[in-house]
């Protein structure tokens, strides 16, 4: 590079010497973009997630307490209330191991999962209150399958958000922008 | 200290990328004044300029997700108003690169001596070089790009490149010394 194209590179920030018309242009681009996304609350994974866990961990609290009524009321259906409680325990351990993979999920913000745990821990307490108030028996073998028919449901519901989460960061790895 | 220029603003970038309107015009508020002057030294023309700013902008919100600060925002955002710039000038039939005897090279021949330097003489020549001589002057000296990235931006041979630059400062200086 000789001194001419070494004065000229050293000065180039003297070639900015136009001042752009900032609201004309803002304007013609904020009129194509797309309105700017309101994040509907079921729109939102998370939330979705988050509303999933809140139901599971209420149902779970009322299987838990018909269990345990029903140990109250009489040892005659004991087998039926172990099988039941060994459902309930295989569930929550299902719901315990796809929590975690929402953790570990790495298309998640850190901050997002930390506001997912701390709303986890909501949960906990609510469920802890829950369990204090299901003291009333109401033990009928037909409501507690419909209720774990209901885990198994919000179990799948999981696993397509989870599934969603992965199918989108596919296809955004997929898109490149081609200079 | 090279990946934290690399993330220059990325908390806007981040943001914008989910549509966070402000941020996406805090952005552009940024960088708005650079990316008309590169697209002007292109143009000249200043409704031309605004239009490709306008377009570049809308393109790089719009395609924000596959930014993923393998260079700056600046330089990702710098390439599409060039590349924009670049095929508004072969739509509109103007040769980016001048048509005469291009594929013949010139060596590291003496350009006439400038006979002083003053970087408005410098500005006002490089404004009446003709076209396909202003892009090159402008993407070597002031834009910052190599040879092989320029042939890359104005599809032609690295060696066309280097030719039709020495060619373009042969005819910056004559301008230059005669003003």
């Amino acid at each position: 590079m000789d001194n001419f194209e070494k004065y000229i590179t050293e000065n180039k920030h003297l070639f900015d010497e136009h001042k752009a018309d900032k609201s004309k242009i803002w304007q013609a681009i904020e009129s194509e973009l797309e309105p700017p996304k309101t994040i509907r609350l079921w729109k939102s994974p998370l939330l979705k997630i988050a509303a999933s866990i809140l139901i599971l961990v209420g149902v779970f609290s009322l299987t838990n307490s018909f269990i345990i009524n029903g140990f109250r009321s009489g040892t005659q259906n004991n087998i039926v209330h172990q099988e039941l409680r060994d459902i309930d325990t295989y569930y929550k351990d299902l719901v315990s191991f796809q929590v975690q993979l929402v953790k570990n999920n790495p298309k998640l913000q850190p901050q997002d999962k930390e506001k997912f745990l701390s709303f986890m821990d909501e949960l906990d307490e609510e469920y802890n209150i829950l369990k204090l108030e299901m003291t009333k028996n109401l033990n009928n073998e037909y409501i507690l399958e419909a209720i774990v028919n209901n885990y198994k449901k919000r179990i799948e519901l999981i696993e397509n958000l989870l599934k969603q989460i992965n199918d989108s960061k596919k296809s955004n790895n997929n898109e490149g922008y081609i200079l | 200290m090279e990946t934290n220029i690399l993330y220059t603003h990325k908390d806007l970038v981040e943001k914008s990328k989910s549509g966070d309107r402000n941020s996406q015009y805090r952005l552009y508020e940024l960088y708005v004044d650079a990316m008309y002057n590169i697209s002007m030294r292109m143009l000249g023309i200043k409704e031309d300029a605004e239009d490709i700013v306008q377009d570049s902008f809308v393109e790089a919100f719009k395609n924000l997700t596959s930014f993923r600060y393998e260079s700056t925002f600046g330089s990702w955002l710098k390439r599409i108003v060039i590349n924009k710039s670049i095929n508004y000038l072969k739509l509109k039939k103007i040769p980016v690169t001048p048509l005469d005897q291009h594929e013949y090279h010139i060596g590291e021949e003496v350009s006439e001596p400038v006979k002083s330097n003053d970087i408005n003489k410098v500005k006002n020549a490089i404004k009446i070089l003709p076209d396909g001589y202003r892009q090159i002057i402008s993407l070597y000296l002031i834009e910052g790009y190599d040879h092989i990235e320029i042939a890359e931006i104005l599809g032609i041979t690295v060696s066309t490149s280097k030719s039709q630059y020495h060619r373009a400062k042969k005819k910056l200086i004559e301008i230059v010394n005669v003003l």
